[in-house]
């Protein structure tokens, strides 16, 4: 699952098209939209409400490692390096209140630029602040607190800020259309950087699937596993599918089984581990 | 497969660098080789190493490499675990953190939070400890511990510098202990009399299966072969030794093997150990990565380390060492 976070309406809408979300209601202040794979909220603007709205997505869906989350929005460039309508990944986002840094894990290729994201409280106009204030590359109202608080349920390459820079931090207001415009007219690329983060986990081959897991703690709780035994037990399992496609047909016949004290626990689970070793 | 492995940003694609390194000459040595890497500043090197939650399984697939200067503590005590090959005051330092290569077994795996490479680039900091305490005390030191520095020498130089800081130094016996093919690296060096360089060597189904992106066990012994030649102290490591299906047919063959291709007059000493590993560390690994015949093997428990039961690491201990002793005599051959 995709979990998207913009700060505006106009940023969200495109991505509401592109990827035929629908409106979810759900006991909350922030929009949300969902489809099969993407579900978008819209957090409004700074950094504080892009943290809430991130956190509240995660938790309320129950986001897993597998799983991403991306800051899609909007971004004033400091210089002409970046042009008007370049999607840029960043790859450090600084809270400029308190200097510190976050960093996200780029490992997958993408077709992007990058570049280094300020987050400010206040929106930001070049001619007001002194020179070489700004660190970054582009600045915005919503990165830093975005990371920070995603950086709580998920690791670092499963978060990303997306800034499509929109102005050179001049105070000339940029109407929606135009924003719209810009975040669509990116969409395709960071489309196939979410299937590239996607397809990072289909590479690795996993642990327990959830019905072995099922398996073991039916098998604790009828043999009557301490602790430790029901963990060497899962431990075991783990050795057996390092060379076997699947637990072996036998255990499944221990699920029958019912012990009546601790003593008869430990003797079938000798026998549990013979299976497995 | 290969497919979806393309997928993955190429090697030290993002170069990070710590605030006050970026002058350091090794420093820029280093960058100068990745024309091509965005560099990012960084305030501390933990900022980045450090990172909650990162997967360093997927990191992998693309390692970054972080370049930093090393403060506080620099050396460190050997640890009871590691062979001290009879030599007091034995310590080890770390002027890189993790490998280029990914052995299944790496007890890295279970140190590190992040797969990503640090460099420390403030060797004078390093040389000064080390000077300071061979004033007081005769010193062993082993100086590719959390890494295999030999293997990052065409990254950055880290070996030669300190073979050049050791040599002549009486109170200072140094290993570099390596997997790498990479001797050429250092091969216009003088052999330096206190400086061993020791190659672990197993199995060629071993290195196949589980000693991933390390050279082949023919590539390693050509080197051995070239460093014996050209005058250098060198050591055999057979660390961790493994237990396998088919394991003492696969020992004899390889003991077998290297002695065919090397002389034993030739090698300073033997070490042989088998796998063990700090409970920490395992209880990481086996929660962080794939179902693995070595990880989740059911190993024994002594003193908060893992190894195998004492039965199976008597054997596997005794065997390599007699299989040893047909070429070398037995005080060259230390066991832990
Ligand atoms: S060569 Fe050594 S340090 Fe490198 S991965 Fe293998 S065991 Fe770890």
């Amino acid at each position: 699952m995709f979990y998207i976070v913009t700060a505006y309406h106009a940023e969200a809408r495109p991505v509401i098209e592109y990827f035929n979300l629908k409106k979810v209601v759900k006991n909350s202040r922030f929009q949300i939209f969902a489809g099969s794979d993407v579900v978008l909220i819209e957090s409004g603007p700074g950094i504080v409400a892009s943290a809430c709205a991130a956190s509240f997505l995660l938790s309320e869906f129950k986001a897993e490692d597998k799983d991403a989350i991306l800051n899609i929005g909007i971004a004033g460039a400091k210089n002409a390096d970046l042009k008007i309508g370049d999607a840029v990944l960043c790859h450090k986002i600084i809270y400029h209140d308190t200097g510190r840094a976050f960093y996200p894990d780029i490992l997958v290729k993408h077709a992007m630029k990058e570049g280094v994201l300020e987050t400010f409280d206040f929106p930001v106009a070049k001619e007001d602040l002194p020179e070489n204030s700004i660190e970054g590359d582009m600045v915005d109202m919503e990165g830093a607190g975005f990371f920070e608080a995603a950086s709580f349920f998920m690791p670092p390459h499963k978060i990303h800020c997306i800034k499509v820079v929109s102005d050179y931090l001049e105070k000339v207001p940029v109407e929606p259309a135009f924003v719209s415009r810009l975040i669509g007219d990116n969409l395709s690329l960071i489309r196939d950087f979410m299937l590239s983060l996607e397809s990072v986990d289909s590479f690795f081959p996993r642990g327990l699937s959830r019905e072995d897991r099922e398996v073991i703690e039916k098998l604790a709780e009828n043999l009557k596993l301490s602790f430790t035994m029901a963990h060497q037990l899962k431990n075991l399992a783990l050795f057996y599918l390092s060379s076997h496609e699947r637990l072996p047909e036998e255990l499944f016949d221990f699920l029958n089984v019912r012990v009546n004290s601790k003593r008869e626990g430990k003797n079938c689970f000798e026998r549990v581990k013979k299976l497995l070793c | 497969m290969s497919a979806l492995k393309s997928c993955f940003a190429r090697g030290f694609s993002h170069i990070y660098v710590e605030e006050g390194v970026e002058e350091n000459p090794l420093a820029q040595e280093i960058l100068s080789k990745f024309p091509k890497a965005f560099k990012v500043r960084i305030k501390h090197y933990k900022d980045v190493f450090c990172r909650p939650r990162q997967n360093f399984l997927v990191q992998e697939s693309s390692r970054k490499l972080i370049i930093a200067a090393k403060r506080g503590e620099l050396l460190y005590p050997g640890p009871d675990v590691c062979q001290d090959f009879g030599n007091e005051n034995f310590y080890y330092t770390s002027p890189a953190l993790n490998c280029i290569y990914s052995c299944e077994y790496c007890y890295l795996k279970g140190m590190h939070p992040s797969a990503n490479l640090v460099i420390f680039v403030n060797l004078e900091d390093f040389f000064k400890k080390v000077e300071d305490l061979i004033k007081q005390k005769p010193v062993y030191l082993s100086i590719s511990y959390e890494t295999d520095l030999l293997a990052l020498e065409n990254i950055a130089p880290l070996s030669a510098a300190w073979i050049e800081f050791a040599r002549g130094k009486e109170n200072l016996k140094m290993e570099i202990r390596t997997k790498s093919a990479n001797y050429p690296a250092i091969r216009h060096l003088k052999p330096a009399d206190n400086v061993i360089l020791a190659w672990t060597l197993s199995p060629a189904e071993v290195i196949k299966k589980y000693e991933k992106n390390a050279p082949p066990l023919e590539l390693r012994l050509r080197q051995i072969k070239k460093a014996l030649g050209d005058g250098w102290k060198v050591r055999l490591c057979f660390d961790p030794v493994l237990y396998f299906e088919g394991w003492e047919k696969a020992y004899e063959d390889l003991i077998g093997r290297i002695f065919s291709e090397i002389p034993a007059c030739g090698i300073n000493d033997a070490s042989v150990g088998a796998f063990r590993i700090p409970r920490e560390y395992l209880k990481r690994m086996r929660k962080n990565f794939p179902p693995s015949e070595i990880i989740h093997y059911p190993y024994a428990e002594r003193g908060g380390v893992y190894t195998y039961d004492e039965k199976l690491k008597g054997e596997l201990l005794g065997k390599v060492r007699s299989l040893l002793k047909e070429h070398l005599p037995e005080e060259k051959i230390f066991l832990t």
